[in-house]
């Protein structure tokens, strides 16, 4: 970190989101350096998968959201689940193939990419799962598939929705330490939402708790989960 | 087209083809159930994934009254294709439009104008067949090989080959929309715009196949291949492929019948279908070692 370029990577200033009336988000400010790790937590229903949403331009919203990206510009995006139907026979070759060719699968050329993908599936340690269907993966390989996916074209915001959800302590663990190196090797800059304190202790720069409004922004050094808790509790 | 009909026939006439096949209608339905056939196939596989099979029979079902339709705006009872075409893309487009509007379920929306459109259909079929043949309209309900003509064979050439291009081009992206939405747009594409494009070439292969399947029975040449390659495919590839080669032993076979027994075409491709998807269900055990359909039988 110690020669890291500290300009922000992302910049979001005054950002309000209202659905059928609802105020899901308001006023949201949050400044994510690059080369940082960032956390946003909060408890369920806070508008947080909604604030990665508007920052990828899925959803309508007022104030701006800045990018001042210096490399590829590019934001990969690992979703928290996928919803599709698991009797699909697509194995992990196949959905790696669909995002980053457009010769249609049936017909191209796999040997070529086989490599490529095996590649590319050995960043986040999973080359071995490249031949089983995503519908037999458990959630801890998936995620891993899904990361494998999001470095692809090399991004320069990495955005995590619940990397931990439904993955057992090794796995995350293990998880902890990718990201680490995403950050250390090629200058990744991440945000995730995540809801272990823990885990944001142990890998995160920087935590901002939501609740349709920020109620705390700032470096997970020194941080006391049981207050950031309380503060849960009472909103 | 003679030409092409005069070298069936020489083949037939030389035994290499069956004798029916000296007769220019199966010469036709051959044709078309081999253009048709691998395409649904294919097409298939995108309706199964992204859960369309009843808006593919909802699709069939509007056929009624774009026939009717189409009549009633005058177009001859063998031509009748600004009225189908027509009458069921608007269809198409309105349950992809309620959809992307809504949040209600696609079964239900699918239910709502599948309802409206099988009224619409009865209402307009009494007002037709007061003026026309009923035999001239059932063709298009369960699929005749006689109503099938050649300007039908070329409206489906060239449908087939836009689908088919297009298709090809998009399948990656039709895949990995049905997916998962939010990935998609993350890797840039937009899936509202898919689906809308989706649906408008599913629509016009159904429509353009009902002449020799039928209008009931549209949803098998679709779902059924698809769904048999489903239970026995290892990945995506083998997923298309299985299916493409079901759909065309379907309709080839179910054709080759048809023209041997006095029974339309599109319940024999049916039948010989879904032999296909119980024989792909019996095997399941010994091909899809590995694979994602392994439960108990």
């Amino acid at each position: 970190m110690s020669d890291m370029d500290e300009h922000n990577l992302l910049e979001i200033d005054g950002l309000s989101v209202a659905l059928r009336g609802n105020r899901i988000l308001e006023d949201i400010n949050l400044c994510v350096p690059k080369g940082h790790i960032h956390a946003l937590t909060g408890p369920n229903g806070a508008g947080k998968t909604t604030l990665m949403r508007s920052i990828m331009g899925g959803m309508p919203h007022k104030g701006t959201i800045r990018f001042l990206f210096r490399e590829s510009g590019r934001v990969g995006y690992v979703p928290q689940f996928l919803d599709f139907d698991h009797s699909v026979p697509i194995t992990v070759f196949d959905f790696l193939f669909l995002m980053l060719k457009k010769m249609p699968v049936f017909l191209g050329r796999r040997r070529a990419m086989r490599a490529k993908i095996e590649e590319l599936l050995t960043a986040t340690d999973c080359a071995h799962l490249i031949d089983r269907c995503v519908g037999q993966l458990s959630g801890g390989e998936f995620r891993r598939v899904l990361l494998a996916q999001a470095l692809t074209p090399k991004p320069e915001l990495l955005l995590l929705d619940e990397p931990a959800s439904n993955i057992d302590e090794v796995g995350i663990r293990h998880f902890e330490e990718m990201l680490l190196n995403l950050r250390e090797e090629h200058g990744i800059t991440i945000l995730m939402v995540c809801h272990s304190m823990d885990m944001i202790s142990r890998t995160c720069d920087a935590v901002t708790a939501v609740n349709r409004k920020i109620f705390y922004d700032g470096p997970t050094q020194g941080l006391d989960h049981s207050d950031l808790l309380q503060q849960y509790t009472f909103l | 087209m003679d030409f092409i009909y005069d070298i069936f026939k020489s083949w037939a006439a030389d035994g290499y083809l069956p004798a029916i096949f000296e007769h220019t209608f199966m010469i036709r339905g051959l044709l078309a159930a081999l253009i048709i056939g691998p395409l649904l196939g294919a097409v298939g596989t995108v309706v199964v994934t992204k859960k369309l099979s009843f808006f593919t029979q909802t699709i069939g079902n509007a056929a009624m009254s774009g026939v009717a339709i189409g009549l009633l705006l005058g177009e001859p009872v063998d031509g009748t294709y600004a009225g189908l075409y027509g009458f069921c893309l608007v269809v198409a487009l309105l349950i992809t439009f309620v959809k992307n509007r809504t949040r209600l379920a696609n079964d239900t929306i699918i239910g709502v104008v599948l309802a409206q459109v099988l009224g619409l259909g009865i209402i307009l079929m009494i007002v037709v067949t007061s003026q026309f043949n009923i035999h001239q309209i059932e063709g298009i309900l369960f699929g005749s090989l006689i109503t099938l003509n050649d300007n039908d064979l070329i409206a489906l050439t060239i449908a087939s080959l836009v689908v088919g291009t297009l298709f090809a081009f998009n399948f990656n992206r039709f895949m990995l929309a049905s997916f998962n939405r939010t990935l998609a747009k993350a890797r840039g594409i937009s899936p509202v715009f898919l689906e809308y494009l989706f649906v408008t070439l599913m629509t016009i292969m159904v429509v353009s196949s009902l002449k020799l399947i039928g209008a009931l029975l549209v949803l098998v040449l679709i779902v059924v291949p698809a769904a048999g390659a489903q239970l026995v495919a290892p990945n995506l590839r083998w997923f298309v492929w299985l299916s493409v080669i079901f759909s065309t032993i379907s309709t080839a076979s179910g054709l080759l019948l048809s023209g041997i027994l006095p029974v339309p075409s599109g319940a024999v491709i049916a039948l010989v279908s879904s032999i296909l998807f119980y024989g792909a269900l019996v095997s399941r055990p010994l091909l899809c070692r590995g694979g994602p359909n392994q439960g108990e039988i």
